[in-house]
């Protein structure tokens, strides 16, 4: 058995890439073989609880700072969020801080639309803007004067011809901050430059890797809530998902009849839940072999 | 067979995927290839996507308002950042390279400037703030807030250099490494977990395109690859022969 053991801890790297690989796949592949339940995360209900106390027409500026390499993480959240807001018969402005962004946003909101679940114009119910370079300087540029930064909308449009910009000058003018990010400008920028000094409620969804940094913002309120990598885009999901079914009926901004699709991040948490039981498996397994061959010497 | 400009689109996506993949087994000229693929596309991207959303429209916009015709009005204060970036681009030139700093120290001012109150704000005012216990809370609440005080106090005392590491300071500080490494270990949980969802979103692409509806991409580009990659390696392997021969 400790020989065995100590085997398994020189086992070549290959190897364990090539079980990663099938521990991802075979979920994947066949969904319905494994599946592990899914919990709620008090920072997902706090997001879906901020966004659920929004009334109509309020207004939601949502930022886009991502782009294809971390879309499996943030892109389900983004469909999600946009899900939830147009339910709620909330108009939605969305500006883009990546240079893949606008691609992003474009994609989201081809999902929602695709869905013929609402029936929601371009210029009228959400509108989008154009890529802008300079990170913080765009956030704070929103902040202060959101009008000197935008002229046209994404379609080229002249603003002041858009009724939906209708008393929008600054940040101040938004009821609701919601920021998708992968990096950086991302949360933190938000917090810093626009949301703190304007007092203005935000939230984020973003990438697992950035959760640790963004926590403290959480606890001390400057974020309300956050969705936190793959998890809380699956959480956000099923929350939104549970929402819109009971409300299909009685909404009239949810087109009844029409089918309402769980999201993709909840099928793939199943492939995310084997991986990381393997590789505590590995962990585990390196750190016995470890002891084992440290003690032999 | 269909062959149409979503098809190439999603061959090259399964290819460029299969290559990056492929430095699992070792570097090998598809992986080669498809990183620089990836760095010139980026770079070609970028530089279109910033001269035409953001130079074009609010520099040019504003500098010549009719023919650009962005929505903005002319204001010949632009004229500034036209000169500080052209003072940029003469780093290329070495006798004017200096003029570049003057952008520089432009952008590094500018930065500090607006960094400097917001830092202040957001991550030392109001994070202390918020790291003070509150008594009117329930007594689960009172234990994380009495337990993250802690925290904070050790972690700057192990930040703490002024003093030796001894007797008070030294235990506090011990503690304070017991929090930095509960941190280092949920960070290293999460960026687990990103770079594994990172993998099930190109799993998941690879699966959608391997049906008939895309000519069976991924498992015709697997099959190629492998046997490519079979006969690189034989090919390497005899080179090496040859030149221990030699």
């Amino acid at each position: 058995m400790k020989n065995f053991i100590i085997k398994l801890g020189n086992l070549d790297r290959r190897i364990i890439f090539l079980l990663i690989g099938l521990s991802v796949l075979i979920p994947l592949i066949n969904p319905n073989l494994i599946d592990l339940p899914l919990g709620e995360d008090r920072n997902t209900k706090i997001v879906y609880d901020s966004i659920s106390q929004l009334q109509e027409d309020d207004k939601v500026l949502i930022s886009f700072a991502y782009g294809a390499s971390t879309k499996p993480e943030v892109h389900p959240m983004a469909v999600a969020l946009l899900n939830h807001l147009f339910s709620k018969g909330i108009k939605v402005y969305i500006v883009s801080l990546w240079p893949e962004s606008p691609i992003m946003a474009q994609q989201a909101i081809s999902a929602v639309k695709n869905s013929d679940l609402f029936n929601i114009e371009d210029g009228i119910d959400y509108v989008m803007f154009d890529y802008k370079v300079g990170g913080f300087v765009v956030i704070k540029g929103i902040a202060d004067n959101f009008r000197e930064l935008y002229q046209q909308d994404y379609n080229g449009k002249l603003i002041d011809d858009l009724n939906i910009m209708d008393g929008v000058y600054s940040v101040k003018d938004f009821d609701f901050v919601f920021d998708f990010s992968a990096g950086v400008p991302g949360n933190a920028e938000w917090v810093q430059y626009a949301c703190d000094p304007k007092n203005i409620p935000l939230s984020s969804g973003c990438t697992s890797i950035m959760v640790t940094d963004a926590i403290p913002y959480v606890e001390s309120g400057q974020l309300r809530g956050i969705l936190a990598g793959m998890p809380g885009a699956a959480e956000y999901e099923k929350m939104v998902y549970d929402y819109m079914i009971s409300e299909q009926n009685n909404n009239s901004n949810i087109n009844s009849g029409t089918a309402i699709t769980k999201g993709k991040a909840y099928a793939r948490m199943s492939a995310q839940s084997v991986a990381h039981l393997l590789m505590v498996l590995f962990i585990i397994i390196g750190n016995i072999a470890y002891y084992y061959s440290r003690k032999e010497k | 067979m269909e062959l149409n400009f979503e098809i190439i689109g999603v061959w090259t996506l399964v290819l460029m995927t299969l290559s990056i993949l492929s430095y699992l087994y070792g570097d090998n000229p598809f992986y080669k290839a498809s990183e620089h693929i990836f760095v010139g596309v980026s770079a070609g991207y970028i530089f279109a996507i910033t001269w035409w959303d953001q130079v074009w429209p609010n520099l040019f916009g504003r500098l010549f308002p009719s023919y650009v015709e962005a929505g903005f009005d002319f204001n010949i204060m632009y004229i500034i950042p036209l000169i500080l970036g052209i003072f940029m681009l003469f780093r290329l030139i070495p006798s004017l390279s200096w003029l570049a700093r003057i952008s520089i120290g432009y952008i590094v001012g500018m930065a500090a400037g607006l960094k400097i109150y917001v830092f202040i704000n957001s991550n030392i005012l109001m994070q202390i703030q918020n790291s003070a216990i509150d008594f009117s809370k329930s007594g689960w609440e009172i234990f994380n807030h009495t337990l993250i005080l802690i925290g904070v106090i050790s972690g700057l005392v192990y930040f703490f250099f002024s003093k030796e590491h001894k007797g008070v300071v030294g235990t506090v500080s011990k503690i304070g490494i017991y929090f930095l490494m509960i941190k280092f270990g949920a960070s290293f949980g999460f960026a687990v977990m990103g770079r594994i969802s990172l993998l099930i979103g190109r799993f998941e692409d690879l699966i959608n395109y391997s049906t008939q509806d895309y000519n069976y991409a991924t498992p015709v580009i697997i099959v190629f690859m492998i046997v490519s990659l079979a006969i690189w390696s034989l090919k390497q392997k005899d080179n090496t022969e040859i030149k221990d021969k030699k």
